[in-house]
């Protein structure tokens, strides 16, 4: 794990260090020869699927794929936050990637850690960073309102989860994740049982976010600037569905009917979310609503406890980060051209940017999961899963994936066809750095296809 | 002030909490607690100006009717059960009477309405005397009463909860400064009959925070939210770590002030007290969001200078920092070292 | 409770109920802080006298010289209160408060 960790440490010194004409270079490779190495993990050689164990840290199935993406992560954010900073001066640039840093710093430390108070708290230690990107480099005054809702949701839900780890570490004496699920079945009957059960996934299930807790997503992903949304959608939200897998398997006699209220809930949000994005205007916001409607998708296929409905989250939520990463580049791209995030105004941009379309095109097609993308394999297992579970969860899962489909068109038909708007008379063309970070979004997406059982988790 | 009066009054102030202290017996710590009230007067009225007079004057009348108190308890219970000894204070009437006039002293919750306008009349100097070291002296002695009622719980989630919801309405940087102070006290108190070692680093570690605070308060001479606008032009490095120092105080992970936090759940959930320990997690919630608030109008925006030099920070100031430059790196970097704290407290 | 205990709480709290409720003047504030003061003295010296003891005998002098250094300390705020703001009624030390 050192071999990742001090690398992403010394990353910061190369940040402060560099003369300013190789910032954004050396950060570039530096972060990216990092993301390469962590490719290493792949590879499993103990039977019981921790390996590179040490004190603190270990990796298994489940989390090196959330792990490697994390890093995959910071090398695009830098290319894709470069043009929008160059009018800051030179420190505030060097602050803003070393926000990011610490952001991988903490999000490594996160998913790879073996007990569940460091992982609590370095769950919390992410939000420290994303507020200051989200609040500091955000372009309009209501980042304010965005941060304060991104934090005190946030914090609300994880603060009765620091107190029902604490409980749980009392009655088990350890919060190890490598001896916790061998621990003895607990005892729970009580009401106070239910509020621990409560306490134990309210935080994730906010972070995910469920339908009806999610208000603070789409505000803090309208507001970030790009590299806040990418990692937001990308690697924070999957801190979520990675900690609802790791403590579902303590609290099993409980979820059984516990659980019923969140999934409703869940899979009406499919619904909910999906029709909102048919009607939305805002282009960042439409991404941000449709990425609450697939994790809602990944909600129950983690509620529902089946070893399938585990893989297709996963699944589904690393070729959702990749997707909808790279979905925010392009609405940034558009950003930066047109200064708006109103999709009326941007118009028919094929006329103007066709390999952007060819782009728009391919991520558009990966967000309604086309047939051969991982994401249609994790949305296919998550869907069969549930079906086998009640087969009536079909007319909403169905009716969830007809609305996607419908919205994704509707997202690459108002942006790419149709007429050019007259107000444009101005526009760039598209530079070699934004074609460079769609193929490195959309590359490891395709190879997934060839190699899926990297991201199975704990099946094969 | 001539130097030589004023060096008297800060020996005066340093020999109070000493004799405290140092005492067994509540007659000396009474005195210790008078003589340390009797210094701070005339170095909080220094000013000759109508808000430090008042605030002396009300600072005066709490703490000697606290001290009165105090004496009273210990005198009721010398004549029930004729102990004098700190540690023997037994019967119940005088511990609550004691444990009222202790809680008048530091600013407990329902006893607490003179700590923010005693601190809004001071200068920065003196209201970090009054929030940090005026403290300590109820605190040893609080510490050294073996006291175990549900009084003190039950105005400790109070404390908590009244100030995050005073301070959610104040401009004024010394006034929710004090609010965070009654906040932080109520974490205190809650954690004293269970662990009263817990109970001091978390005093020790408030100190920290509360003196890189009031530091960089007193660097860019700012009592409220609209000055604080301003200070990004004065010193960048500091302006860009005091949101840092403020989520600390907050309580936010992997800042310092978490730690003490983490620990007193960890203890209230040892006791089977869940309850109490969700309500006060989420309680910090409230002091979290005008910590929040000066952040945001301290460093996450920028506003229009108004002044025409943009460049203040290119002339090096004059004040010595070093101070400011250790207890920051105090109240933002002690969490992992915590436990080696804790291990040598215990 | 013997007479001499309950003589003396009753004085501290009739003392201690006049600062709380009737705080109309400084002045009177104050004269009822002396009164807790008095009676704490009158505690302290009826226990050296009922013990007999002559090692806690300094002790009600001392406890009077604080009071004392206590009671000039109030003055001299009464004073300042009155140069500052005119007049020594508590109502009108009010400017702290927003």
């Amino acid at each position: 794990m050192l071999k990742i960790l001090i690398p992403t440490v010394m990353l910061i010194p190369t940040i402060w260090f560099t003369p300013k004409k190789w910032l954004w270079p050396s950060t570039l490779t530096h972060s990216l020869v990092i993301a390469l190495f962590t490719l290493t993990w792949l590879t499993w050689p103990s039977e019981t699927a921790w390996s590179n164990l040490n004190g603190l840290m270990a990796t298994d199935p489940l989390s090196t794929p959330l792990l490697i993406l994390t890093c995959w992560l910071l090398p695009l954010m830098i290319l894709a936050s470069q043009n929008h900073t160059t009018n800051d001066p030179i420190n505030r640039q060097r602050m803003y990637i070393s926000l990011l840093t610490s952001l991988q710093l903490f999000l490594i430390l996160a998913f790879s850690a073996t007990e569940l108070i460091m992982f609590y708290i370095m769950f919390e230690a992410t939000l420290i960073p994303t507020l200051l990107i989200i609040t500091r480099w955000g372009n309009q005054t209501e980042r304010l309102n965005a941060g304060t809702y991104f934090l005190f949701y946030t914090l609300a839900g994880s603060l009765p989860l620091l107190v029902a780890l604490l409980m749980l570490q009392n009655k088990t004496g350890s919060l190890s994740m490598l001896t916790l699920q061998h621990s003895n079945p607990l005892n729970l009957i009580m009401l106070g049982d239910k509020l621990w059960w409560m306490g134990c996934l309210m935080a994730f299930l906010v972070k995910m976010p469920l339908y009806g807790v999610h208000l603070w997503l789409p505000k803090a992903h309208v507001e970030a600037p790009i590299a806040g949304s990418m990692i937001l959608a990308a690697v924070l939200l999957k801190l979520g569905g990675y900690g609802m897998m790791r403590l579902m398997n303590i609290l099993e006699p409980l979820s059984k009917q516990l659980s019923y209220p969140f999934m409703i809930l869940a899979l009406w949000g499919i619904i909910m979310t999906g029709l909102i994005c048919l009607r939305q205007n805002d282009l960042k916001s439409l991404i941000a609503y449709s990425s609450v409607s697939h994790m809602g998708l990944v909600t129950t296929g983690i509620l529902i406890q089946t070893p399938w409905g585990f893989t297709g989250a996963l699944v589904l939520m690393i070729a959702h980060g990749l997707t909808s990463s790279a979905l925010f580049c392009l609405a940034n791209t558009n950003y930066e051209r047109t200064h708006s995030r109103t999709m009326v105004l941007a118009r028919g941009l094929q006329m103007v940017l066709p390999l952007m379309a060819m782009w728009w095109f391919t991520a558009s097609l990966a967000n309604m999961a086309l047939p051969p993308l991982p994401n249609l394999m994790g949305e296919l297992m998550i869907i069969s899963s549930l079906f086998n579970w009640s087969p009536w969860t079909l007319t909403l899962t169905g009716l969830g994936t007809l609305i996607t489909a419908a919205y994704s068109l509707y997202l690459f038909l108002t942006t790419q066809r149709g007429p050019l708007t007259n107000h444009l008379l101005h526009m760039e063309p598209s530079h070699s750095r934004e074609h460079l970070i769609m193929t490195l979004h959309l590359i490891p997406l395709t190879l997934l296809i060839f190699k899926p059982e990297l991201l199975w988790g704990w099946i094969f | 002030m001539n130097p030589y009066i004023m060096s008297i009054f800060l020996l005066g102030l340093g020999l109070g909490t000493t004799i405290t202290f140092m005492s067994s017996h509540w007659l000396l710590a009474w005195m210790g607690l008078e003589i340390n009230t009797l210094a701070i007067i005339p170095l909080m009225a220094q000013h000759h100006h109508p808000r430090s007079v008042e605030a002396s004057t009300k600072y005066f009348l709490t703490q000697a009717t606290a001290a009165a108190m105090i004496l009273f308890a210990s005198s009721t219970n010398a004549w029930i059960t004729g102990q004098w000894d700190i540690n023997e204070l037994s019967h119940p009437m005088s511990s609550t009477i004691m444990m009222l006039g202790l809680a008048l002293k530091i600013g407990l919750a329902p006893l607490h309405t003179w700590l923010p306008e005693v601190l809004q009349g001071l200068d920065l100097t003196t209201g970090l005397i009054m929030s940090t070291w005026q403290k300590l002296a109820p605190f040893s002695l609080l510490m050294q009463m073996n006291l175990n009622n549900s009084v003190m719980i039950t105005m400790a989630i109070m404390s908590t909860m009244i100030g995050g919801w005073g301070g959610l309405n104040q401009t004024q940087l010394r006034k929710i400064l004090a609010y965070s102070s009654i906040a932080h006290i109520g974490w205190m108190i809650l954690v004293l009959q269970f662990s009263p070692s817990l109970t001091l680093i978390t005093l020790m570690i408030y100190i920290f925070m509360t003196l890189s605070i009031f530091c960089l308060f007193k660097m860019n001479k700012t009592t409220s939210i609209n000055s604080l606008a301003m200070s990004w032009s004065k010193s960048p490095t500091i302006t860009a770590l005091s949101p840092l120092i403020l989520l600390s105080l907050g309580g936010l992970p992997p800042l310092t002030g978490f730690g003490p936090k983490w620990m007193i759940l960890s203890e209230l959930t040892k006791q089977d007290l869940n309850m109490i320990a969700t309500i006060t997690a989420l309680s910090a919630l409230l002091s979290l969001y005008f910590y929040l608030r000066l952040s945001y109008a301290m460093t996450l925006t920028l506003s229009p200078n108004t002044t025409p030099i943009t460049n203040q920070w290119r002339f090096n100031t004059k004040q010595p920092t070093i101070h400011l430059s250790i207890s920051t790196m105090l109240s933002l970097m002690l969490l992992p070292l915590l436990p080696g704290i804790m291990t040598i407290i215990n | 409770m013997t007479p001499v205990h309950f003589a003396f709480s009753t004085t501290f709290i009739l003392g201690l109920m006049g600062l709380t409720f009737h705080r109309n003047h400084l002045l009177s504030a104050l004269l009822c802080l002396e009164g807790m003061m008095l009676s704490l003295y009158v505690a302290l010296s009826l226990w050296t006298l009922q013990l007999n003891s002559i090692s806690f005998s300094p002790t009600p002098m001392l406890m009077l010289a604080f009071s004392a250094c206590e009671a000039s300390a109030g003055l001299a705020l009464l004073v300042a209160t009155s140069r500052t703001h005119g007049t020594d009624r508590l109502q009108a030390l009010n400017i702290l408060q927003c």
